[in-house]
């Protein structure tokens, strides 16, 4: 039961099993109560019935001493004893007659002292002589008890016998007298109950002789009492049993009323069992709605006791749910119950505030930044596809800043001095933005500030004023940082549909800007390596590279001291089939973002080795070739190289690599496994650029590079800035003293020539000599450099 | 009680007075004992039974009886069983104050005195020998027998159940016996007997008889 009612309400498994146990226990009390009153109904009935065998005995008993004070009367006559003692069978004759009329009497007989029947008078001749055959073998019986019932001829006599004395017995003096209607229904008045007298005679069909029972049930009891004889007929006893009767069930008493040779008579008492059961079926009813009544009221009772109970229990539900749902304010209810449902309710509530408080955590934690105390990507994020989904303003702008040189500021002053540098960051962006713009900081140096209501020139007009709070440098305890960050401004709707795009597009220009140093930069497709015009550009430079597009300019190195052609820098074209000769700055840069970088590097690679016997032949000593970031991220890079080495059979120590100074401090560990692999190889390794960067000398110290190369904004400036001079010469010096050589590009004059031939510079190149030249053209320089220097030399 | 007893027990000694003086003026020849003892079945000895011992001789010799009575006292009669010979009055006083109606349906002798208080005038007088049943009409629960005997010998048995005769003369007899409590109307129970010079001996059976 437990198990079926697991699925089940409390409140249903509280109730319906005690609702069933009462039921149970009232069901069964009602069927013991209706098995006892069948039994005790029963059990009185048989004793009315024998109460009643004891009526009708009396009744009978009573008859015959009424019936005997007349035989006795008869029996007292003078005149009869006189008669009977001379023997005068005429006057005893008429005596009889007159005293059986005088009585009633059915018959009236005379018998001697031997029971032999003398004479028989009052009665038609079958019974007279019916009644001598039973009177001569019931008279010893009479003369024992006095009366007896039998049956004369069809008809059933109550006997009489009484002695006749003249003083000693002289004779007997009997009467009978038809049994008639009267004791069954004095039985039946007094008793209530019914009586069938049957005869039974072994040589007539058994037949009713008397009843007050209707005619059918007689029958009935006639049938049952031939069928069952042997219960019915025990000698001079009675028996007990029950029978249908027209349908109804009966008790019947048989009583054994005369018996002898020619066959029975009997008494059947029969009782209605219904009758008797009847008074106690009204009470039955009474108990069995009284039982209903209780098993209501029990049941609404301990129903509404379970629902008290299970009432806190289902709002405490409903409070689970809320929760569930995330709804921490309202208070859970029934918290000032006392017992366990209060308990539970305060628990509940306990835990709603705790969960509330997390939740508040954990919402701080997901969409904050805790040490700027800004809202995070996530938050900014959220802000902008809302922005962008509300579409409240006609347009809004996005612009993300990357700070420069954040990671170094960590790895030199310490992750502490960089979190100040980050909260001075926020501070600064804090005192530009208007009302209702929103900053956020979305990674380690990376912020970002929603405009809504902005367009391109209020969005620059930021970025301006940014850069400008940006130009006072920070102070960090003793240290002074400058502050410079690459911008990137993306609007809505012009620069991106959703949100997504728009944020992705911000990082796009904010890397370009980052790239061109150029402070500020709004977005434009031909940034985005994504954007549709460069995947084009992409298929194109594959097919440029398939179909010998690419060209090999060389612009020569010359040795300052002498002027002689020392080496030379390969550097790539593309000649597009119907674009012309495209330069470097429209597809380079691009390939760097792709990654395409690399097939170009190694195309150049393969270009230059193929060609160095040829060069070595014009007398070009070595070939410097450009390596890009991701070039130098490439593990498989020497290898690579060693297998076109091998191909073109050319020689490593006759190439020189030249690496920028940025490609090396995105990711100086790795930079330096390659770098040492490939001096291992024999590559001459030159530090493009020199100067931009913020590699430390003392850096460079440990990387295996044989030279570094001066860039050409310093060497540009020399003539006029003083201080550009002073770095080209220090630079010169330190690159010296750490036994580098130093090449200097953007030669333009002679003048700077010059300069650098005072200043100690090994190697020049630039426009002075030449600018980057076809092989053609550069093997047709090379003839002539040659030509002029013999002359010169 | 002790007197009707006494009364009784004198009327006895007169009855055998009566006959035990006529006998020896009769006798012819020596008379001899006898000695007849009553018994039930089991042997039992049975007192009061009438015994009397018939035959020609005796026949010839009888003589009524004088002054017998039956009385009736205390609705009763004083006498139950009287023995009379042949021939004998009987008168029926009434001691009672109610009255009585003394009758007899025997066939030996049928009467009836009605209603009468005192001595009636008339005895009865028993001439054949058998025994009547005495009843009262009014008073159905007296009665009492009269045995009419042949023979000048007859008798009771004692409380020992024996009855002895000195002077019967030897011969053949049938010897009788009858008892009141043997069944209404039977007859009295009779065995031959010799009387020889020397006297006899006889042992009567009884059936049960009523108490």
């Amino acid at each position: 039961m437990i198990k079926l009612l697991a699925g089940w309400r409390l409140s249903t498994r509280m109730v319906v099993p005690s609702l069933l146990l009462l039921l149970a226990l009232q069901v069964i009390g009602l069927a013991v109560i209706r098995g006892g009153v069948d039994a005790n109904a029963r059990k009185q009935l048989a004793e009315r019935l024998a109460v009643s065998e004891r009526i009708w005995t009396r009744l009978l008993e009573q008859r015959a001493v009424k019936l005997g004070q007349g035989a006795a009367l008869l029996a007292a006559d003078y005149g009869l004893r006189s008669a009977v003692g001379s023997g005068d069978e005429e006057t005893i004759h008429s005596a009889l007659d007159n005293h059986g009329a005088r009585i009633d009497a059915g018959l009236t007989a005379l018998l001697d002292t031997q029971f032999a029947v003398r004479t028989v008078a009052h009665g038609d001749e079958p019974s007279l002589r019916a009644a001598t055959s039973v009177l001569g073998t019931l008279a010893p019986q009479l003369a024992k008890q006095g009366s007896a019932v039998a049956m004369v001829g069809d008809r059933p006599y109550q006997f009489v016998m009484v002695p006749v004395r003249a003083p000693l017995l002289i004779g007997w003096v009997a009467m009978g007298f038809d049994l008639g209607r009267g004791p069954i229904d004095d039985l039946h008045a007094v008793s209530g109950l019914h009586g069938v007298l049957v005869a039974l005679a072994n040589d007539a069909p058994a037949r009713v002789l008397q009843t007050s029972l209707a005619a059918p049930l007689a029958a009935d009891v006639l049938a049952r009492a031939q069928n069952a004889p042997p219960a019915l007929a025990k000698d001079g006893d009675a028996a007990l049993a029950e029978t249908s009767l027209g349908g109804a069930p009966y008790l019947l008493r048989s009583v054994a009323v005369s018996q002898n040779a020619q066959g029975h008579v009997q008494l059947l008492l029969a009782g209605s069992i219904d009758e008797a059961v009847s008074p106690y079926r009204a009470l039955q009813w009474t108990l069995a709605l009284l039982t209903l009544l209780g098993v209501a009221l029990f049941g609404i009772g301990s129903a509404w006791t379970a629902g008290h109970v299970t009432r806190p229990l289902r709002a405490l539900v409903q409070a689970s749910m809320r929760l569930g749902r995330g709804e921490y304010d309202a208070p859970i209810a029934h918290t000032a119950e006392r017992g366990e449902v209060g308990d539970l309710a305060r628990a509940f509530d306990h835990m709603r505030l705790n969960i509330a408080t997390q939740q508040q955590e954990i919402r701080q934690l997901a969409y904050w930044d805790r040490l700027t105390g800004l809202p995070n990507r996530v938050q900014f994020r959220d802000a902008v596809l809302a922005a962008v989904q509300a579409g409240e303003s006609a347009n809004l702008a996005v612009i993300m800043l990357d700070l420069d040189r954040f990671k170094h500021v960590n790895d030199v002053l310490g992750y502490a001095s960089g979190d100040r540098l980050l909260q001075g960051v926020a501070e600064r962006l804090r005192s530009v933005v208007r009302d209702g713009d929103t900053i956020a900081r979305l990674s380690g140096d990376e912020f970002a500030l929603l405009l809504p209501q902005a367009d391109a020139a209020l969005a620059r007009d930021v970025a301006v004023r940014i850069t400008a709070a940006f130009e006072r440098p920070l102070q960090l305890d003793d240290h002074t940082i400058d502050l410079s960050a690459g911008l990137g401004i993306a609007l809505w709707p012009a620069h991106g549909p959703d949100g997504d795009t728009l944020l992705s597009r911000a990082e796009v220009a904010m890397y370009a800007a980052k790239r061109r140093t150029a402070g500020a930069q709004m977005y434009d497709a031909s940034l985005d390596s994504a954007s549709a015009q460069n995947l084009s550009l992409l298929t194109e430079l594959r097919t440029a590279v398939e179909e010998n597009q690419l060209r090999l300019f060389l612009q020569p190195k010359v040795d300052v001291a002498s002027g002689a052609l020392c080496g030379a820098e390969a550097l790539v074209r593309w000649q597009h089939p119907t674009r012309g000769l495209v330069p470097p700055m429209e597809f380079i840069p691009f390939a760097e973002q792709t990654g395409f970088i690399r097939q170009l590097t190694l195309w150049m690679f393969a270009e230059v080795a193929r060609r160095q016997s040829a060069l070595a032949a014009m007398g070009v000593a070595r070939v410097a070739i450009n390596l890009s970031t991701r070039d130098l991220l490439d593990t498989e890079l020497p290898d690579k190289l060693d297998a076109l080495l091998l191909r073109h059979g050319a020689t490593a120590s006759r190439l020189c690599l030249e690496i920028t100074e940025s490609a090396i401090m995105d990711d100086p560990e790795r930079a330096e496994a390659t770098l040492q692999r490939l001096a291992e190889r024999g590559f001459k390794l030159s530090i493009d650029d020199f100067g931009t960067g913020y590699s430390s000398l003392a850096y460079l110290k440990r990387l295996p590079v044989h030279e570094l190369k001066i860039d050409k904004s310093f060497v540009m400036a020399m003539e006029r800035d003083a201080s550009d001079a002073k770095i080209v010469r220090s630079t010169i010096d330190l690159a010296h003293a750490l036994g580098l050589t130093v090449v200097a590009e953007g030669v333009e004059n002679a003048s700077i020539l010059t300069q650098l031939q005072t200043l100690g510079c090994d190697d020049a190149q630039g426009y002075h000599f030449a600018k980057p030249l076809a092989f053609d053209a550069f093997g047709a320089w090379v003839a002539k450099h040659a030509e002029r220097h013999a002359v010169t030399a | 009680v002790s007197q009707h007893a006494l009364l009784l027990r004198r009327r006895d000694l007169l009855a055998a007075g009566a006959g035990a003086s006529l006998l020896p003026s009769l006798a012819t020849a020596a008379p001899s004992p006898i000695d007849v003892r009553i018994t039930d079945a089991a042997g039992k000895p049975i007192s009061g039974a009438v015994v009397f011992l018939d035959s020609p001789q005796a026949r010839e010799q009888v003589r009524p009886l004088a002054g017998i009575e039956v009385a009736q006292a205390e609705r009763r009669f004083v006498r139950p069983v009287s023995v009379v010979t042949v021939g004998t009055a009987v008168t029926f006083p009434n001691l009672d104050t109610v009255r009585h109606h003394v009758y007899s349906f025997s066939p030996i002798k049928r009467f009836e005195i009605k209603l009468y208080v005192g001595t009636p005038a008339e005895p009865v007088v028993f001439e054949q020998p058998g025994i009547a049943v005495l009843g009262c009409n009014i008073h159905d629960q007296m009665a009492a027998w009269i045995v009419v005997v042949a023979t000048p010998w007859f008798g009771r048995s004692d409380d020992a159940g024996r009855w002895t005769a000195a002077d019967v003369p030897p011969g053949r007899y049938t010897l009788r016996a009858w008892h009141a409590g043997m069944a209404v109307g039977a007859a009295p129970i009779e065995q031959a007997l010799t009387v020889e010079a020397a006297g006899a001996r006889a042992v009567v059976t009884m059936p049960s008889l009523k108490s």
